[in-house]
């Protein structure tokens, strides 16, 4: 059996670290998600809070996949398969931006047919 | 054979089979997600239209969970810490602290999975919901099987060409109460049905028979036809079939199985006629919350829910809250120097609106109802005593109500039918579920079964646990997102 070749132990610590990070992060969320004194904006909830709150988890996500997931020093081919692939999740995330888009409505939307007015604006 | 690049990197790619196999997979299941998450947001940015039921913001069912999915998100997060030092413990061969590492990870998953259980257990069997008819909706729980019309059935209409009636599987009494048919294929009136399978029996000879008959006056008919026969017979077979009960028999009818109903009626989907006594169609409810979040805010004063709360207190302790609701609005912008935007008057901040309703200074009895009308408000809480049905709850003393059924418009438990946040959420959590499984799964296997291969070749083992440990952190960073918007967002 071949014997290790290689001292972890500084690998080892950046592996807590990233673990505690990751449970501070945790407790970050549930805090801007529980307590009304770290809500952004408007009380309630707000899209201030959703970005907020989506920041934080990119964040521990990125934690995870550059430092456990050694995307941190990975070869090129990795990347670029992942390219194609955030490329089209991005897609996906585009696609709900056409929500609320309506065209029926839009044509007949008096502030751009009449600039505001019902029918016609009076003389 | 060998296989080759099983252990050492292609020299092109840098990169072992298993290493490149697991990322293309993981690439497949990036996209499979995103989609899932694509649709939660178009779920999500669709609420505000008010078709669905609402979206639990702020509903203290909802919140009570979120301690729950904190739990699970540290959870995942030591089992990745796990997996990690289970890889750099056979890079340092050491087989035992691998060993230790990787049934800590198993372990982790079979916690998160207990506590996806327990909340699974409590959304779907502890916890439900009734929209009334002007969607204002109320949370708590149905109190027995009173979502269940309580009928009293003599006799009973049904179809020989479809399966067996529906109502049956509804009775109360285990003991089948035994039928004459009255009414039916000829040669079989009179006969007695006094047990299920003799029922059974009869109903699937006489549909054999009725299918054999109609198939032959079928015929009989384009042969007339054929044959010139002018205004041939139509084709014409009896095939419904009338019993009657010895004895009236009580059953629980499943509403999503019945399409109408009145005093003397039930009508099942199935094309079931029963005939008998309405014995009662109320929905008993020991209400916890109410939310207006889909009821417009001019017309939350004049709605259903307080008559069939029928408590004053109640409702003013509602508007109360909305008003402090309003007030901290307009502080916000005040010290901005702006005004509240009407958007925000209309939007669900405004119109998410819940009062919680304590047990306290209730004195309920059992089984008969409270013509009680004092009320307290306690800050904001309610105490809902007028109209209600005495019995101890789950959650303290009675505080239930006798709804009318005319005035429900859905009901359910927070399945996955109760709304699209439900919807989604039970379909992005149990994939999750699956994966952790999975995921555990293989981790267990390389633990139980890896000594072989690391005596052999410990190198092999560490690259099988590495890419095996890129699955595990997969799933992780799937929840780190999945809490967030599930949860507290």
């Amino acid at each position: 059996m071949a014997e290790a070749t290689h001292d972890y132990s500084k690998t080892k610590k950046t592996y807590a670290a990233v673990g505690i990070s990751l449970g501070v992060f945790t407790c970050i969320t549930v805090a801007l998600g529980l307590y009304p004194p770290l809500d952004v904006g408007p009380p309630g909830p707000t899209p201030g809070d959703f970005v907020i709150g989506l920041a934080v988890a990119t964040t521990k996500a990125s934690l995870v996949a550059f430092i456990f997931m050694h995307l941190n020093h990975e070869r090129g081919l990795i990347y670029k398969l992942l390219l194609f692939t955030c490329l089209f999740a991005f897609g996906l995330m585009v696609l709900t931006l056409f929500a609320d888009k309506d065209p029926i409505r839009e044509q007949y939307d008096t502030h751009k047919t009449t600039g505001g007015w019902l029918i016609e604006k009076p003389e | 054979m060998e296989i080759p690049y099983e252990v050492t990197p292609r020299r092109d790619t840098g990169l072992y089979n298993a290493k490149l196999g697991i990322w293309l997979f993981l690439a497949s299941e990036v996209m499979l997600f995103g989609g899932l998450f694509s649709a939660y947001v178009f779920l999500r940015l669709g609420v505000q239209d008010g078709v669905d039921n609402p979206w639990p913001w702020g509903v203290s069912v909802h919140k009570s969970f979120v301690w729950l999915g904190a739990i699970n998100t540290v959870v995942l997060i030591a089992s990745s810490v796990g997996v990690v030092f289970a890889w750099v413990s056979l890079k340092e061969r050491n087989w035992r602290r691998y060993q230790i590492w990787m049934y800590f990870v198993v372990a982790c998953a079979v916690v998160f999975m207990c506590l996806k259980g327990v909340e699974y257990n409590s959304k779907l069997n502890k916890h439900h919901g009734i929209k009334l008819v002007d969607n204002s909706v109320m949370e708590g729980v149905i109190i027995g099987k009173t979502d269940r019309l309580r009928f009293h059935g003599e006799k009973m209409t049904f179809s020989l060409q479809a399966a067996l009636p529906a109502v049956l599987r509804d009775l109360d009494s285990k003991d089948f109460p035994g039928f004459t048919v009255t009414d039916g294929p000829e040669g079989t009136v009179g006969t007695e049905l006094k047990t299920a399978s003799a029922f059974k029996s009869w109903f699937h000879d006489n549909r054999r028979a009725f299918s054999a008959a109609l198939a032959e006056d079928r015929k009989r008919y384009r042969a007339e036809l054929e044959s010139g026969v002018a205004n041939p017979k139509p084709v014409s077979v009896k095939g419904t079939a009338t019993v009657t009960a010895a004895a009236p028999f009580a059953f629980h009818g499943n509403p999503r199985k019945i399409v109408s109903h009145n005093e003397t009626t039930v009508n099942y989907r199935d094309g079931v006629k029963v005939e008998g006594k309405l014995e009662s169609d109320d929905v008993i409810f020991e209400v916890h919350e109410v939310d207006m979040q889909l009821v417009l805010p001019q017309q939350q004063r004049e709605s259903v829910v307080w008559d069939v709360i029928g408590n004053d207190a109640a409702k003013q302790s509602f508007f109360t809250q909305q008003s402090q609701k309003y007030q901290e609005l307009v502080e916000y912008y005040e010290k901005r120097g702006e005004v509240v935007p009407e958007k925000m008057l209309r939007g669900r901040l405004l119109n998410v609106h819940y009062i919680h309703v304590p047990a306290e200074g209730h004195e309920g009895g059992e089984g008969h109802v409270e013509k009680e009308k004092h009320a307290s408000v306690h800050s904001s809480e309610v105490n809902l005593t007028a109209g209600s049905v005495g019995g101890e709850g789950e959650h303290g003393p009675s505080r239930h109500l006798v709804i009318p059924r005319e005035q429900v418009k859905f009901m359910g438990n927070h399945g996955p039918r109760y709304g699209n946040y439900y919807a989604i959420y039970f379909t992005m959590t149990a994939l999750h579920g699956i994966h952790v499984v999975g995921g555990a799964l293989v981790l267990l296997f390389f633990v139980v079964f890896g000594k072989k291969l690391y005596l052999k070749n410990p190198e092999h083992l560490a690259n099988r646990v590495e890419v095996g440990g890129l699955f595990w952190h997969f799933v992780d960073l799937i929840w780190i997102f999945l809490f967030p918007i599930m949860y507290l967002l």
